[in-house]
């Protein structure tokens, strides 16, 4: 028994302690998972299975597993699913294989009987693992399904010579798949039966693929597994490809849509089915619950991930003033519509309407306006067309101008410049897009967002194959429109970005929605409660101007002073309003009405 | 509200959305809570302040007015700027009405740099000049809040640990332009004991929000004009000192007004020591204050003897700022039906003697001045402006 001292500890803490007993931090971290009354962590640890099994393959039944910030829970568990092979990875293979038969060759001269002892050790960790399985003791591994077990594994990948020959025929064969000129798209069965077909490998083997690996890695005591990462992606790949027949496709495209001109030869096998990654969690502990701020529409999520929920439950913010107005703007000064649609992204009038409002904005708001546009490209577009149009010179007489790139660093960077204009009174902008690390990550509390504006609706890019296969997918498994899901998906992340400015209860901030279709009902009723409530039936279809006047008037409501006691018995309550009887009443009232 | 034929085209002044004023608040509406709010704050403000707190009565004021692009928006009427400078003539004869041996200077800034309007003075005819001569100037570039306040700092270090050194600015923009780090100035500022006070025509920015909190003043953003003009005269009260602010005993004088006339064989007619560097008439006169330490000759007081350095008040004066430490009670609201003793109703005494006794217990506590009606002998107050609102004082 380990004596770690009762307390809340994060890695570093875990390491220093470890560095002061002298333990390994990393064992230390997962076997404090083990001991720990709350294990806080990412939803990789839980959900992607080839984590899962390392990390927490030993939580007990009876935990209650909370997912918060789940608005993207079944992006997460299809990324965790989804491998994505290009030439780079087939040639850095290659090398992995080699370097594999030196090592191999090497140790058969010296140590035979290693070899030996480990295929006598694999079978039994197979077994090993079945009897765990039946004893409920771990959680099961979804790449490794129930039926191998009861087999043997094939004598084609027994000894370590004949598996790395077996890995070298596919290889080959993937990398003759991507030497094409067309887009393919087929099925899993439909793959497996073209590998038999070309290079006579069997489904069996395929499955041990990954497990088969890993065992041989460790038995060869390759310390630094990061060079083999590589091979690894494609044992996964391959024990997925034969395992899971459903909810799987594979998009083989030998370029990328936006840049034809460059061959850059890609196989994408995409799960297209949430559920299958979330199933173990489901049916493995006794409480689950989902949570999220903007977690809406309700009842797509139990459709997607394919589970009944036992309560559902949405609540409402109380708060003591209206701190948050959000505003629909529509139309520019001069009438013409505001929208990103498609066909008029190029329109030289919607352009230079976006620039007036964010000109405008710049102008009475005061310290931090964060603005997100829909994707990298559209930004890029806006804003050569407003630096042309002089727009962009007017706006930095107001504020400073930072803008986010695909570059981590450059972003960072551009981060700590905005928020120290912010403090120091010069107040900023910063421009970023709707599903970039910015609207995910970062939190624009106080001064650092008393705005935020979103251009136009953010719908992913809907020519994307995979994204097609996805919907055809939904609909015919789970009877969801493709139309629905897409506008769900939309108004989920533009709810995640303008949500990002309101972080308490004393903080205020404008949240405005730069075009016309947010006025739809089918729009407009996807967004979480908390907003739709405060959007008045006179803040639908605005125009520059008037949103203008609503948010001066707005800003200077919020800056008159707002001290605690103005919010005692509303929004902040003492102990004993806490416990008197109103309260208590009050309290069992809405668990009931959930 | 659309009686002004001159004023600028409707799409200049934004909309007024006349229908809102009239919102019915039984929902529980957005106004009525705000109002509410200020209305609370207000009784507070008036209803505390009655302990024994010393106050900081020499009070050296300078005010920084924000000459910025944003103070021509016409969200003031006519604009900002000349709205703002209308309310600072007012707030200059305040101040100098309840604190008679203070001082104030003005400084505006525009175009990232500040500059002094006035100097620091006790005397308000200048300030009253400079700030009507200054409605006409444009307001041009972004103002340096850095730089204003060095400005000031630069005077306000130079004067004695017992003042009260203040700072009040009126901040329209919502960005300033700073050669250097601001925060190292708030730290300055608070190492000399000056106080800065904001009060903002936008919106509430941060970096207004660290000053005032820093140095222990306060920040107000205005809501239209009647509510600039309410925190406007908030400051023209002294603050209470702070209680690291050494108090120690000032040397003043009280010299004798000496009117000599024309029969009399001494009497020799003379410059006003203050006329030496004023460009004004150089007014020959024959009477005057002559300081009791150097006998040198001023025409009005409060005012500091340039040639000794000595304080000269007369006895008013020093009442006038008096009355601040010992303010009137506090009325009690008392419901009219349960009030027994005598009562005035309005209509009858204005008939007997034409004297308001309407009462509104904050407006007795800012400009009131108790007057004995001449006709019934019943003493009463008086006021500028009144509210409707009928509250019987308990003193009579």
């Amino acid at each position: 028994m380990v004596p770690i001292p009762p307390g809340i500890y994060n890695l570093d803490d875990l390491k220093d302690f470890g560095r002061r007993k002298g333990w390994c931090p990393y064992f230390l971290a997962r076997y404090a998972i083990l001991h720990a009354n709350i294990v806080v962590y990412s939803y990789h640890y839980l959900l992607d299975p080839k984590i899962a099994d390392l990390v927490s393959k030993e939580l007990t039944k009876k935990s209650v597993v909370v997912f918060d910030e789940a608005h993207n829970i079944d992006n997460v568990c299809i990324d965790s699913m989804s491998v994505n092979i290009t030439r780079r990875t087939l040639d850095r293979c290659q090398t992995n294989v080699e370097t594999l038969q030196n090592t191999i060759s090497r140790i058969k001269e010296t140590d035979a009987a290693k070899l030996r002892e480990e295929y006598r050790r694999l079978v039994e960790g197979l077994k090993e693992a079945n009897v765990a399985r039946e004893t409920d003791m771990y959680l099961s591994n979804p790449v490794l399904p129930d039926e191998i077990l009861q087999e043997a594994v094939p004598g084609s990948i027994r000894t370590a010579e004949h598996f790395v020959g077996f890995i070298k025929r596919f290889l080959e064969y993937l990398k003759a798949r991507l030497r094409i000129h067309h887009v393919v798209q087929e099925s899993a069965p439909q793959f497996l039966k073209d590998i038999y077909e070309k290079v006579c490998i069997d489904r069996k083997p395929l499955r041990f693929c990954a497990e088969r690996l890993r065992s041989l890695l460790r038995t060869l005591e390759i310390a630094d597994i990061a060079d083999f990462s590589a091979i690894t992606l494609i044992s996964h790949f391959a024990t997925l490809v034969s395992t899971y027949s459903k909810g799987f496709t594979i998009i083989i495209e030998p370029f990328e849509d936006r840049t034809p001109t460059i061959a850059n030869p890609v196989l994408h096998f995409s799960c297209m089915d949430p559920s299958i990654a979330i199933k173990p969690v489901f049916g493995r502990f006794q409480s689950v619950i989902i949570t999220s701020g903007t977690l809406s529409p309700l009842d797509i999520y139990p459709r997607i991930l394919d589970f009944h929920p036992v309560t559902t439950a949405s609540f409402t913010m109380t708060l003591a003033r209206t701190c948050l107005c959000p505003l629909i703007v529509g139309r520019g000064n001069d009438q013409v519509a505001m929208t990103s649609k498609f066909e008029t992204r190029e329109d030289f009038a919607v352009i230079r309407n976006y620039g007036n409002l964010l000109l405008e904005m710049s102008a009475i708001v005061p310290d931090g306006i964060v603005a997100f546009f829909t994707s990298y490209i559209y930004m890029e577009n806006i804003v050569a067309s407003w630096y042309e149009q002089g727009i962009l010179e007017n706006i930095q007489r107001n504020k400073l101008i930072f803008i986010e790139t695909q570059d981590a660093a450059e972003t960072s960077m551009a981060l700590e410049k905005y928020q120290e204009a912010c403090e120091n009174g010069r107040g900023a902008i910063l421009l970023s897009v709707a599903r970039g690390k910015v609207s995910e990550g970062i939190d624009f509390v106080h001064h650092f967002g008393r705005a935020v504006i979103m251009f136009g609706v953010p719908y992913v890019y809907t020519q994307s194959r995979i994204l097609k296969a996805r919907l055809e997918y939904l609909r015919d498994q789970f009877q969801i429109r493709e139309n629905d899901f897409l506008t769900f998906d939309a108004m989920r992340h533009a709810a995640q970005c303008v949500g990002r400015a309101i972080r308490g209860k004393t903080d205020y901030g404008l949240m405005i929605f730069a075009d016309k279709r947010y006025a739809r009902a089918d729009k407009r009723g996807k967004l979480p409660r908390w907003i739709q409530e405060h959007l008045t039936d006179g803040s639908l279809n605005l125009t520059i101007d008037e949103t203008v006047q609503l948010a001066k008037h707005f800003l200077r409501q919020m800056a008159q002073p707002f001290r605690q006691e103005d919010q005692l018995g509303l929004s902040l309550l003492t102990l004993e309003q806490l416990q008197s009887e109103d309260m208590l009443q009050k309290i069992a009232q809405i668990a009931q009405q959930a | 509200m659309d009686e002004e034929p001159e004023r600028a085209k409707r799409w200049e002044g934004g909309y007024e959305r006349t229908w809102e004023v009239l919102k019915e608040d039984e929902s529980g509406s957005l106004k009525a809570t705000v109002e509410d709010i200020l209305f609370q704050a207000k009784r507070k403000r008036v209803f505390e302040g009655h302990g024994q707190v010393r106050l900081g009565m020499m009070r050296h004021l300078f005010v920084i007015i924000d000459s910025s692009r944003s103070m021509e928006d016409q969200d003031l009427k006519p604009n900002r700027l000349t709205s703002t400078l209308k309310l600072m003539e007012f707030f200059v004869e305040e101040y100098f009405d309840q604190n008679p041996i203070s001082q104030i200077g003005i400084i505006t800034t525009k175009n990232k740099r500040a500059e002094k309007l006035t100097d620091l003075a006790g005397n308000p005819k200048k300030h009253l000049a400079a700030l009507k001569k200054a409605v006409d100037s444009t307001c041009v570039g972004e103002p340096s809040l850095y730089n204003s306040l060095n400005v000031a700092m630069q005077t306000l270090k130079h004067m004695p640990a017992h003042t009260s050194k203040e700072i009040l600015v009126i901040f329209s923009s919502l960005t300033t332009c700073d050669p250097a780090n601001i925060y190292e100035l708030i730290k300055t500022l608070n190492a000399l004991k000056i106080r800065v006070s904001v009060i903002g025509l936008s919106a509430e920015v941060r970096v207004c929000t660290i000053l005032t909190r820093e140095t222990g003043g306060s920040y107000n953003v205005i809501l239209d004009e009647s509510h600039f003009k309410e925190l406007l005269m908030l400051h023209v009260k002294p603050p209470p000192a702070s209680s690291s602010s050494e108090c120690s005993l000032i040397r003043m004088g009280f010299p004798q007004h000496v009117i000599a006339s024309m029969s009399d064989q001494d009497a020799k007619p003379s410059f006003s020591m203050l006329h030496l560097d004023s460009t004004g008439e150089p007014g020959l006169t024959l009477g005057g204050y002559y300081c009791p330490q150097c006998r040198a000759k001023y025409t009005e007081l409060p005012v500091e003897c340039k040639v000794c350095g000595l304080t000269l008040v007369s006895a008013p004066h020093l009442a006038r700022s008096f009355h601040h430490l010992f303010p009137l009670e506090a009325f009690q609201e008392t419901p009219l039906e349960e009030y027994e003793g005598e009562r005035y109703l309005l209509a009858w005494h204005v008939k007997k003697c034409s004297a308001w006794s309407v009462i509104s217990s904050y407006m007795t506590h800012c400009t009131a001045v108790l007057a004995v009606c001449r006709l019934t002998g019943h003493p009463d107050v008086r006021w500028p402006d009144y509210k409707t609102s009928v509250y019987f004082s308990t003193r009579n």
